[in-house]
């Protein structure tokens, strides 16, 4: 399976801008910027998107986990927080961070920390990302 | 620096949906679900959003690398094709193809080639990344 994303710059790196695009047109000529990036101006960044889809997929492979396992989620909400830094001069992402919340009738507290922590180092983005990635799971009730 | 995002789902693994949100608001409860990763559902992924960040990510690099040898680029255009397989059962981030064309007044093709393949083993994401990256860069016209 594929998937394409396309990134136009125009001028200088610290004055000029860019613009993001995705197959699914979720982002369109979605601006981004140095300021964007390393300060708080307008538009997306790298790292969040990266954190969205680190979110996104751990949370679709907790919702298969526990399906699999005879559950029935009915909600979960992962928040997910990259963490870069300055090292010898370049940046650096050096971890990210899940906290997510469900709620599984039926399910036992101890079943579902094993089953996320399970899901935090299986799932195909967790997998593919050199970074520390730490996670805080709870169960409502 | 931190950057957030979050995803929230509800319901099943297969049938079930989410959404994504980030910090900057440009997802905003934007879709997602297993028929938009692994078919061709309406939302989003977190495959596109990895294509995306990284796309961004060699983009600005580019940037900047061309700043520092006295260039300025009228133009850098990037996609990034990710590849998702499966690896014995699982789906892996196998690898991630960078196409970069650019418009570069008064640099050659040599000193454009050496910048972008800086680009590539230096930003930030593709040293995040536990990928096969390739780049195929060329100067337009």
């Amino acid at each position: 399976m594929k998937r394409n994303a396309n990134a136009r710059w125009q001028g200088s790196a610290h004055d000029g801008s860019g613009a993001l695009t995705v197959d699914s047109a979720t982002l369109k000529d979605t601006p981004y910027s140095f300021k964007s990036r390393f300060g708080d101006g307008r538009g997306t960044n790298p790292e969040e998107l990266l954190a969205a889809a680190h979110a996104g997929c751990f949370t679709m492979a907790l919702s298969l986990a526990l399906v699999n396992r005879g559950c029935h989620p009915e909600m979960i909400e992962t928040k997910a927080r990259l963490t870069m830094d300055q090292s010898n001069a370049s940046w650096i992402i050096t971890t990210i961070h899940l906290e997510t919340q469900a709620r599984v009738p039926g399910l036992d507290g101890e079943t579902f920390a094993r089953v996320a922590e399970e899901t935090k180092v299986s799932c195909p983005i967790s997998k593919v990302l050199n970074a520390t990635v730490t996670l805080d799971a709870e169960l409502l009730v | 620096m931190k950057r957030k995002a979050s995803a929230r789902w509800q319901g099943t693994g297969k049938e079930g949906g989410g959404t994504l949100s980030t910090q900057s608001g440009v997802l905003n409860d934007t879709p997602y679900s297993f028929v938009a990763r692994f078919g061709d559902g309406k939302g989003t992924n977190p495959e596109e959003l990895i294509a995306a960040g990284h796309a961004g990510c060699f983009t600005m690099a580019l940037s900047f690398m061309l700043n520092g040898a006295g260039f300025t680029a009228d133009a850098l255009d990037t996609e990034a094709t990710l590849t998702l397989d499966q690896v014995n059962g699982n789906w892996t981030v196998t690898g991630i193809h960078l196409m970069t064309r650019a418009r570069v007044p008064g640099i050659d093709a040599a000193k454009f080639a050496e910048l972008a393949s800086n680009a590539k083993a230096n930003c930030p994401i593709s040293r995040l990344l536990n990928a096969s990256i390739t780049l195929d860069a060329a100067l337009a016209g």
